[in-house]
């Protein structure tokens, strides 16, 4: 008797069990059907797209395999913006990051100033890129731009320099509006980590023995580096495949000069109406990513 | 040689004055607490002679050196902060090591420092750990570890026990003790504990909205306060105070309040009284208070017994009279019975000032 006694209770949890399990499936259900639309469609039907030969304007075309992907890795074009896209990440990324500690720590020595500065140092950021290259594009100007005007009566340059249009001079450029547009963000996260980091410490590093130096080095860094570590997660992710700025400003010129994976990509599929090569540009760009991404984090974690 | 002298110290933060006028000498080798409620200025006073905070005016020396314009690395001092205040991405070993490193001790003697460091705390196991997988007692003897190692002359303590709980904080009373004697360096301790200063300290300086009230080894501050703030402050349950006034004169001396007279002929005082009827408070302790068959009646309005003693407080001629009388006392709220004090234990205090009136020779 005890035994089905048992048998039955077991039974009635595990219906129970089932129940409570269908409940929450059916709660997760939405978030489910939101990410598989926004993030596994467009993922799968870009690694699909990405094995056919099709004309954009019309969508149409025929099955060629990893034809695309043979093509492109052997074409010097793709090799090209893929450094071309880790010259302007490593460069820009650097910048903001020591631009945007510097700041940070100006910002939070000075306490006076500090409430109206970090709102205006957030200015550029919350700047649309639209108008900031525009502003950027009139000050590069070799003709009428400020940044001309200002060299040639200082006297450092005898002619107008070429800002956007040679090279390596358009990628520089690049690299430092890509700088004074994003470094804010550094500033806000490191600043707010500063905060938090206790007086005492500092104070028993001074009655250690430390300077100003070690006491940065040694205090300061150390706890800035959990903070620094997803800043440079999130802004290498976003500098990676930046695009609106890097068309904005140069277009990808001169030539393919400053040309990105994803100005690559929107070549290939709108200028050159080849949609399943813009497709696989993609594929290639999101792993490159991931294999970045994946080295980083296993660095970083110890 | 490594003494600690303030003279006329003060600091004040803009309209606050956090440390007024403060003069104080340590001798070497002292352990002195600095005693106060909160707010009163212990850690400002601390911080000063750390060299964390720049003094208002007045000079304070270590040893025979002006150390006002000295950077604290240069002080030969250490200091254990409230919040241990250990560097959280180094190991307990990296933590005690850091002082010598920024001093360019060399590697082996660093080393064997540490080790000595960490003998005498009990750290040895533990050196491998990071501060977070430590328990706040082991954070606390990191703490130590890392002043120790150095060897400074003179040690600063802010508050290092108040993060801990009650019975780890009895330990550590005893463990900073033994350290001391073992050490014999001067060493500082801010608190506003009093049990830790009384058990711990050879002098303590009770300190009041910034000014010091009095600079005496333990058993004086108990049995001589030299003002009424330091005899109700030391003490739990804290002395009791009757307001009244001085009459009569030599062995025909009594305080009244209201109806209540009370002889007081056998207690010297330390003045002569300039004006008559003179207004002092009479300050005696809950232990010197007893039962007497001639004494003034009083109302027992609470009994708040602790097992071995029994907390009495009753309604005396309208006074609260807090008393603390023997554990098996039987004896009900509600019930009246007679009071006397202790005439020897009596305390006299100037309205006007807090000042004591009583000579230390009947203490
Ligand atoms: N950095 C500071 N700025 C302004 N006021 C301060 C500062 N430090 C302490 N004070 C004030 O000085 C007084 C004494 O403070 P403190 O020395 O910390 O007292 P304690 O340690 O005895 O509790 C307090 O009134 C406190 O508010
Ligand atoms: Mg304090």
């Amino acid at each position: 008797m005890p035994t089905i006694r048992a048998a039955s209770a077991s039974l009635r949890l595990r219906s129970l069990d089932a129940r409570y399990g269908l409940l929450g499936a059916l709660l997760i259900a939405p978030t489910v059907l939101v990410f598989c639309t926004v993030i596994v469609y467009p993922l799968v039907s870009a690694i699909y797209l990405g094995l056919f030969s099709i004309y954009t304007p019309t969508m149409e075309g025929e099955w060629v395999g990893l034809d695309n992907y043979r093509r492109l890795l052997a074409s010097g074009e793709f090799w090209r913006s893929l450094a071309n896209n880790l010259i302007w990440t490593a460069g820009t990324l650097t910048l903001q990051i020591v631009f945007g500690i510097l700041v940070a720590l100006m910002l939070h020595r000075n306490l006076v100033f500090r409430a109206l500065a970090r709102s205006l140092v957030l200015f550029p950021y919350f700047l649309s890129t639209v108008v900031a290259v525009l502003v950027w594009r009139w000050l590069f100007n070799d003709l009428y731009g400020v940044l001309n005007h200002l060299l040639l009566w200082a006297g450092i340059v005898d002619l107008p320099v070429d800002w956007l249009g040679s090279m390596p001079n358009a990628m520089i450029s690049l690299i430092f509006v890509g700088a004074w547009k994003y470094f804010p963000f550094v500033v806000i996260a490191v600043l707010a980590r500063l905060q938090a980091i206790p007086d005492e410490l500092y104070e028993a590093a001074s009655i250690d023995g430390a300077g100003a130096w070690a006491r940065f080095t040694d205090v300061t860094l150390p706890q800035l580096r959990d903070v620094l570590i997803v800043v440079v997660l999130l802004r290498t992710i976003w500098d990676f495949k930046e695009f609106d700025l890097i068309y904005l400003l140069t277009g990808g010129g001169p030539i393919i000069g400053t040309q990105t994976l994803p100005l690559m990509v929107y070549k290939e599929a709108f200028a050159l109406n080849q949609m399943g090569g813009a497709s696989a540009t993609a594929v290639l760009m999101m792993l490159i990513m991931l294999l970045f991404m994946s080295l980083y984090l296993s660095r970083a974690r110890d | 040689m490594s003494g600690i002298r303030f003279e006329n110290v003060s600091k004040r933060f803009g309209g606050v004055t956090a440390v007024d006028d403060l003069s104080l000498e340590i001798g070497s080798g002292e352990f002195v607490s600095i005693l106060g409620p909160s707010g009163c200025g212990k850690t400002t006073l601390l911080r000063m002679l750390a060299g964390l905070e720049r003094p208002t005016g007045g000079t304070i020396s270590i040893g025979d050196r002006v150390v006002n314009e000295l950077a604290p690395a240069q002080r030969n001092i250490a200091m254990v902060f409230q919040t241990y205040a250990l560097y959280p991405h180094m190991t307990v070993a990296g933590n005690i090591e850091y002082p010598l490193r920024k001093r360019r001790v060399a590697k082996d003697e660093r080393v064997r420092r540490v080790r000595e460091a960490a003998a005498v705390l009990e750290l040895e196991a533990l050196l491998d750990r990071k501060p977070r997988e430590l328990s706040g007692g082991q954070q606390q003897r990191v703490a130590l570890g890392r002043a120790l190692v150095r060897d400074p002359a003179v040690f600063l303590l802010d508050e290092p026990l108040s993060n801990l709980d009650a019975k780890l904080r009895t330990h550590m009373r005893a463990e900073l003790i033994r350290l001391h004697r073992r050490i014999g360096r001067t060493m500082v301790y801010v608190t506003h504990d009093q049990l830790e200063a009384m058990t711990m300290s050879q002098r303590i300086a009770v300190l009041r909205d910034g000014r010091l009230q009095q600079f005496a080894p333990p058993r004086d501050i108990y049995a001589r306060p030299g003002n009424d703030f330091v005899a109700g402050f030391i003490g739990t349950p804290s002395m009791n105070f009757l307001d009244g006034r001085l009459k009569g004169t030599g062995s025909g001396r009594t305080f009244r309040s209201g109806d209540l007279s009370l002889p007081l002929g056998m207690l010297p005082l330390t003045d002569e009284m300039p004006e008559p009827d003179r207004r002092v408070r009479l300050g005696i302790r809950p232990e010197h208070i007893h039962f007497d068959r001639q004494g003034e009646p009083a109302r027992v309005n609470l009994v708040e017994p602790t097992g071995h003693e029994t907390i009495l407080v009753f309604d005396y001629r309208g006074n609260e009279l807090v008393a603390r009388m023997d554990g098996d006392i039987a004896i009900e709220a509600g019930d009246t019975v007679k009071l006397a004090f202790r005439a020897e234990k009596m305390r006299l205090f100037a309205a006007a000032d807090g000042r004591r009136l009583n000579d230390d020779s009947t203490a």
